[in-house]
């Protein structure tokens, strides 16, 4: 049987070599049964300009994965606040401003940060590195057992060249936004 | 289990049963991981045996539930901190002023009660946030506009009781201004409404502010009374249109005559947006906002005069700018409304620069409102526009400080006379201190004319996760806080951790308005239970040590 993971991971694995495209969206693939464990949605900032070996990765990933992306601003809050309210366990690749901000918004609706890896964006030229980003993104990112570890270890910036790739699970103990 | 100061194990046990038996269990929180979330992630003294965190958390879903909890914190003598969303990060965050209290989460309580779009205003619970009313709005195709901050997530309702600020018209950017109507709890629990909301069945609780008697509405901005559960505002109608328009003059000293006249155009109301002082010469041109690439290029010889480590000296950045072709000075002006109304707001700004020699004046294109959204995208903020962002939300060159990563910011911000002189002696005053202890600050920071009258200085300094550093920067603004209380600059607004400490320079008097407002403490809150510490107003107990 193919898992979701599987997929995604095979299709960041294409899109390291490959550097395909096809445009997704959160809307069309939502519905789709969730498996336990499994990724519901890829967010990627579109505040800072992706490298392009990090753009064709989240292209790739539209193959099996619907990919949104992150503006935080009111015009795109509501599709962002469908996406919390859907999900259950989200990854992304994002600036650690852009991180910082989501995972704050993300709280309330009952998310806690699990793992998050930050490469240079001039490291991403890097054949290894690239597997490993899309080997996190597509699932393999062991939980810590502390997720406030994770939430005061990384520099809240947009400025500083650094890329972000975490995971976000949502737990039931706290979810203060259940509405749309 | 963290305990409230003074209170016994088993009555706290008994105060988060009570409580849960008014909210539910499931919106009672006492676990480390939700506990976590009340932290001040931007706190200044972060994991050190001061830093002050929640015993518990409750979130209440109405204004008659957070009635009752209040009554049962007086009877355990719970101290309670209400929080509408805790992003009021830079200014502190969800976490309580006092140790151990228990945070009143009030995002739940997150309903538009009642908006108007005939008068003009809006009612809001704590939980509404930026982001939620302007959705309303828009939702609804209510031809209403709001005045947001920036960034502009945080809650309507708790920006306004802080003091906070936004960036367009005079009149909507001074938040507690706009604010028409408070319904507020009490601590001894009861609920009260001010200004015309005393009267039962009130037909203009938002349409008219000062009600009858005292006007007691400001009792409720960055103090302690009672946990706001309503608010109303004045919004505006949405502009027709907008532009910008640059001014800029050649010398370092046209500063003095170019704040005098917009000073004089802003108290006649001609010009009523929010405008931008920078420095072309400083690398900062004064319609930067609205690009999202840096600064150009820098001519070599501003440079070296920039980046001389004692300091800039302003007659050779003149000289220096000058013969790059600089201007010394830009101001950038938001101009709203009918297209007549802007070119005729423009014409007056001309006339009455003009007597600055070499004033340069661009007005930019006069745009239809709304912008398309491949324009808005575009946009570095969009706050100008009404439109709430987290654009904003970065740290700039904030990178590191003293080795350590710097994960947020805390501001020092302190209110300086609306004058170029004062604007001068602010610029070096800071700049020597951010010299002095190698800050991660430009070499020329800018006063800030968000409110209507005086320049705002706020100087964000940088907090880590090493508390040796935390600790130098806080001995910075001590200093930073010495330095301005000796020429009567005072701070608007502060974070917990130095609440007192700005509560104190306010002493005319030998502290004549703390004792008042101690004193309205005692007789509104005598188990000293509501928001403990906010603000710097101290109960009984707490002078006491006992609280």
């Amino acid at each position: 049987m193919i898992t979701r993971r599987m997929a995604v991971s095979a299709g960041m694995a294409v899109a390291v070599t490959a550097g395909t495209s096809r445009i997704g969206a959160w809307g069309a693939t939502s519905e789709r049964r969730r498996t336990p464990g499994s990724i519901d949605v890829l967010l990627c900032d579109e505040t800072i300009e992706m490298p392009l070996q990090i753009a064709a990765l989240i292209d790739a990933s539209r193959q099996t994965l619907p990919v949104v992306g992150i503006q935080l601003d009111a015009v795109e809050h509501a599709a962002l606040k469908r996406v919390l309210l859907e999900s259950h366990s989200i990854v992304g690749i994002s600036s650690g401003a852009t991180l910082f901000c989501l995972e704050r918004i993300s709280w309330d609706h009952g998310f806690r940060l699990t793992g998050r890896i930050q490469r240079c964006a001039n490291e991403v030229n890097d054949a290894a590195c690239m597997q490993g980003l899309a080997a996190f993104l597509s699932g393999a990112n062991p939980p810590v057992a502390t997720p406030s570890q994770l939430t005061r270890a990384y520099r809240p910036s947009r400025a500083d060249g650094t890329l972000h790739a975490w995971a976000m699970r949502k737990s039931v103990s706290r979810q203060l936004r259940e509405e749309v | 289990m963290r305990l409230p100061p003074n209170v016994s194990k088993s009555d706290f046990s008994a105060a988060l049963g009570a409580f849960a038996s008014i909210v539910g269990d499931q919106w009672v929180f006492t676990t480390d991981e939700d506990l976590e979330l009340y932290r001040d992630s931007y706190s200044i003294l972060w994991g050190e045996a001061d830093e002050r965190t929640a015993s518990a958390a409750v979130a209440p879903d109405s204004a008659d539930q957070v009635v009752e909890l209040v009554k049962v914190a007086n009877r355990y003598r719970i101290p309670i901190y209400p929080i509408s969303t805790g992003k009021n990060l830079g200014y502190g965050g969800a976490a309580p002023a006092l140790a151990g209290s228990v945070v009143f989460d009030l995002k739940r309580m997150n309903r538009v009660v009642e908006i108007d779009e005939r008068h003009g205003y809006v009612v809001v619970e704590p939980g509404v946030s930026y982001f939620d009313l302007y959705n309303y709005i828009q939702e609804r195709g209510l031809k209403l506009w709001i005045d947001c901050p920036s960034p502009g997530w945080g809650s309507v309702l708790g920006n306004a009781l802080d003091g906070g600020v936004g960036v367009t018209l005079a009149p909507y950017r001074n938040h507690f201004e706009a604010q028409c109507g408070i319904e507020v709890v009490l601590p001894n629990g009861r609920l009260m409404r001010t200004g015309m909301g005393a009267l039962p069945g009130a037909q203009t609780w938002q349409q008219f502010k000062p009600g009858f008697g005292p006007r007691i509405d400001g009792l409720f901005k960055q103090s302690n009374y009672g946990v706001v559960t309503k608010m109303g505002f004045w919004l505006m109608p949405p502009p027709e249109n907008h532009t910008t328009g640059v001014v800029t003059v050649p010398k370092f000293r046209d500063i003095i005559p170019l704040v005098d006249i917009i000073g004089r155009l802003e108290q006649s109301k001609i010009v009523q947006g929010l405008w931008t002082l920078s420095s072309p010469t400083a690398g900062t041109p004064g319609d930067a906002a609205h690009g999202n690439g840096g600064p150009p290029p820098m001519d070599a010889k501003v440079l070296a005069v920039l980046n001389d480590p004692d300091g800039v000296d302003m007659d050779k950045l003149e000289a220096a700018a000058h013969s790059a072709g600089l201007p010394f000075w830009a101001c950038e002006f938001n101009l709203y409304g009918p297209k007549k109304l802007i070119e005729a707001q423009w014409d007056c700004l001309r006339d009455a620069m003009a007597e600055i020699s070499g004033a340069r004046f661009k007005l930019n294109a006069i745009r239809r409102l709304p912008l398309p959204p491949q324009e808005l995208k575009a946009r570095f903020d969009t706050g100008p526009l009404g439109i709430p962002s987290l654009r904003t939300f970065s740290l700039g060159p904030m990178i590191s400080y003293e080795g350590e990563d710097i994960v947020g910011h805390i501001f020092f911000s302190p209110v300086i006379p609306r004058t170029g002189e004062a604007a001068i002696e602010a610029m070096n005053v800071f700049a020597g201190i951010a010299r002095k202890y190698k800050l991660p600050c430009p070499p020329l920071q800018f006063p800030s004319s968000i409110f209507e009258r005086a320049f705002l200085f706020a100087v964000g300094l940088p907090v880590t996760r090493s508390p040796v550093v935390n600790a130098k920067v806080r001995e910075i603004i001590r200093e930073l806080v010495a330095i301005a209380t000796a020429r009567g600059w005072g701070e608007y607004r502060t974070a917990p951790a130095f609440y007192e400490l700005i509560m104190g320079v306010y002493s005319f008097n030998d502290h004549a308005l703390r004792d008042f407002l101690e004193t309205i403490k005692d007789a509104v809150d005598p188990n000293g239970i509501m928001s403990a510490g906010r603000y710097g107003i101290r109960s009984r107990q707490a002078r006491k040590g006992t609280g």
